[in-house]
């Protein structure tokens, strides 16, 4: 309630707010900081006295390099084969090498077997498997541009190009008009990219070169934002796939 | 005592520091009576001449939709793990250029990636502060994401690069941008020791790369942007064994010599430098003069098999091969046919020395043989 000025009822008016300062606390947290650092530097002061004392008694660089040259090559005699290969590699005029089997001679040792070895007898981690996709023999399909909505479950863990729809048996007679990776043969192997080794003729087809990465697709992109179901695939293909996310093998 | 008396204190020291520095710096510049190029000039000692196809790209690994920044070589079966942008880790099998795996990663900013000794494992640390390890024979899960199996977190800052302790799968020694670097045992996911950090004696700003001696493991060098190398023993934490100066940029990049008794940086500065552990001398310089004003920087680098070639990946696209006793460039791979179209930012040699991958931000990774009948050296 305002009291009008010079006038009152005699009710004693409250002095003016004067708010204190806060207390100085003792900057403990700062001060201790500030100790360690000095700790730390005069730490550094006594190992650089002992740096200057022994670089004294150092010899110069050209004592140094009068030492055994360390630069010398050496023979290695590890890796021995893989060393071979290597450069046997680099002295192809030619660096399409679908043919090559890096180690049919041997049981192979890579995770997912050689991408030609038709004699490597497990598949593995299908999702992966580069060897039906680089098959030579797979077939190739003559209408389908897109092997990748494929939905043929040709039994093998490989979502490799096995559409239905997508390639038809040259050969009518071979019973087998649309799908060869329905192939029945009783030696076939679970991958049908070894239907080279199938006795059914109509299996032995060769891949031609792709000409277009759609064209050796094998898996529809799962990715929901892809809005087609093209992936890029093709280890040495060069187009990609329209949605940066969608990657797979 | 008080604060102003500790502020004075403080200044004082460092001003000792800072002395002590100089003199030292100004000692050992003059013991530097030569470099290896002049002895080796000296002993009459000839460069290495390559040919146009001695070293050719065989390979070029595609995939990463984003700039590759890492690579590692396993010890042997010639894999790759490389670590990319696009947020996820490629295995490659070098000598078919097939996919084994691809790894999407919990955080995408990747920095470095690398094999474990057995090849069963991959790690990998970037900006999410931690260093992530996954096993390659894992199943994967639902989603056909391979499961992280350890998450090593203590890092305050970044992750900048990784490495396995030769024939130890389960510890690995990583760099941080939180000026430390740390040994960490993987089955505890605990670090046993931190190198450096606020109250030690260590780096002074970010590390950007660690290298463990091939011939001592207990050994490792660290690379900093404070522009010094330092080496360390991992008995003894407390301090380097010994810091080496000479750069004049940050030093992205260090490398064991073959023999360990050296080893090698690369740096902002566009100068490689080969220094000796044991007296801390910088026995040589490797720069190229540039015509353009702007010096590109020195991204990565590694030694062949005996030494005596140096490669050095630069962010100009150039990769250097440098005969390390004449400090001569013999071959630089950007000018060859099939190169990187971009910035190198990471190089290997395989654990046979007979192959060398590079990695670029032209999202490709290339590896490069001997062509001719060179012995491999």
């Amino acid at each position: 309630m305002a009291v009008p000025p010079g006038g009152g009822s005699g009710v004693p008016s409250l002095p003016p707010p004067c708010p204190k300062s806060p207390p100085e606390y003792p900057d403990l947290y700062g001060k201790r900081r500030g100790m360690a650092k000095v700790q730390l530097l005069e730490r550094e002061i006594g190992f650089l006295e002992e740096e200057v004392k022994s670089v004294q008694a150092l010899q110069p660089a050209s004592k140094c390099c009068k030492e055994p040259d360390p630069l010398i090559p050496t023979k290695h005699k590890k890796h021995r084969r893989s060393c071979r290969f290597w450069k046997w590699l680099c002295g192809l005029p030619c660096f399409s090498l679908s043919w090559i089997c890096c180690c049919c001679h041997s049981q192979c040792s890579c995770q997912v077997k050689c991408p030609q070895c038709p004699r490597c007898s497990d598949c593995l981690k299908c999702p992966q498997c580069p060897r039906c996709f680089q098959c030579p023999k797979c077939p190739k399909c003559p209408k389908c541009p897109r092997c990748c909505d494929c939905n043929c479950d040709c039994g093998c863990h490989c979502n490799i190009c096995s559409c239905k729809s997508c390639f038809s048996c040259p050969r009518v007679k071979c019973g087998w008009p649309q799908c060869c990776c329905s192939c029945a043969c009783p030696s076939l192997p679970s991958c049908c990219c070894r239907k080279i080794s199938c006795s059914w003729k109509c299996c032995s087809f060769r891949l031609p070169s792709c000409p277009d990465c759609s064209s050796c697709c094998r898996w529809g992109c799962s990715c929901p934002k892809c809005p087609k179901p093209k992936v890029r695939l093709c280890c040495s293909c060069k187009q990609l796939c329209c949605n940066p996310c969608c990657l797979f093998f | 005592m008080s604060v102003s008396e500790l502020k004075e204190r403080h200044v004082a020291a460092s001003e000792t520091v800072n002395n002590l520095r100089e003199r030292l710096k100004q000692k050992r510049l003059l013991l530097l009576d030569t470099d290896v190029a002049g002895y080796a000039r000296s002993q009459g000692r000839t460069p290495i001449t390559f040919g146009p196809t001695d070293l050719v790209c065989c390979r070029t690994l595609q995939g990463h939709t984003g700039k590759v920044y890492s690579l590692d070589w396993t010890t042997e079966r010639n894999r790759i793990v490389s670590a990319s942008q696009d947020g996820r880790l490629i295995v490659w099998n070098a000598l078919t250029s097939q996919k084994t795996h691809a790894i999407k990663l919990p955080c995408a900013w990747v920095m470095t990636c690398a094999f474990s000794p057995s090849g069963q494992s991959v790690a990998c640390g970037g900006l999410d502060s931690v260093c992530s390890i996954f096993n390659l024979n894992s199943p994967t899960e639902r989603d056909g994401n391979l499961p992280v199996a350890k998450m090593l977190s203590g890092h305050k800052g970044y992750v900048s690069c990784c490495q396995y302790v030769p024939d130890e799968d389960t510890h690995l020694i990583t760099s941080s941008g939180d000026q430390t670097c740390v040994l960490w045992d993987i089955s505890t996911g605990l670090r046993t020791s931190v190198f450096g950090g606020e109250f030690q004696s260590g780096h002074t700003a970010d590390v950007l790369s660690v290298s463990i001696s091939g011939s001592n493991s207990r050994m490792f060098v660290s690379g900093s942007c404070d522009a010094t190398a330092r080496l360390w023993d991992t008995r003894v934490a407390s301090r380097a064994v010994r810091t080496f100066h000479g750069h004049e940029g940050d030093v992205n990049t260090v490398k064991f010599f073959p023999d360990g008794n050296r080893f090698g940086t690369g740096s902002d500065d566009g100068t490689c430098r080969l220094y000796d552990i044991r007296t801390g001398h910088q026995l040589q310089v490797y720069y190229q003069q540039h015509g353009d004003n702007e010096v590109p920087t020195v991204t990565s680098i590694a030694f062949s098999i005996s030494g005596r070639l140096l490669f050095a990946g630069y962010s100009n696209g150039d990769c250097y091969v440098w005969d390390t006793l004449l400090a001569k460039v013999v071959l630089n791979l950007g000018s060859l046919q099939n190169s990187h179209e971009g910035r190198i930012s990471c190089l290997g040699l395989s654990a046979d020395g007979s192959a060398l991958c590079t990695g670029s931000w032209d999202t490709n990774l290339k590896i490069w043989a001997f062509g001719g009948h060179r012995r491999v050296i």
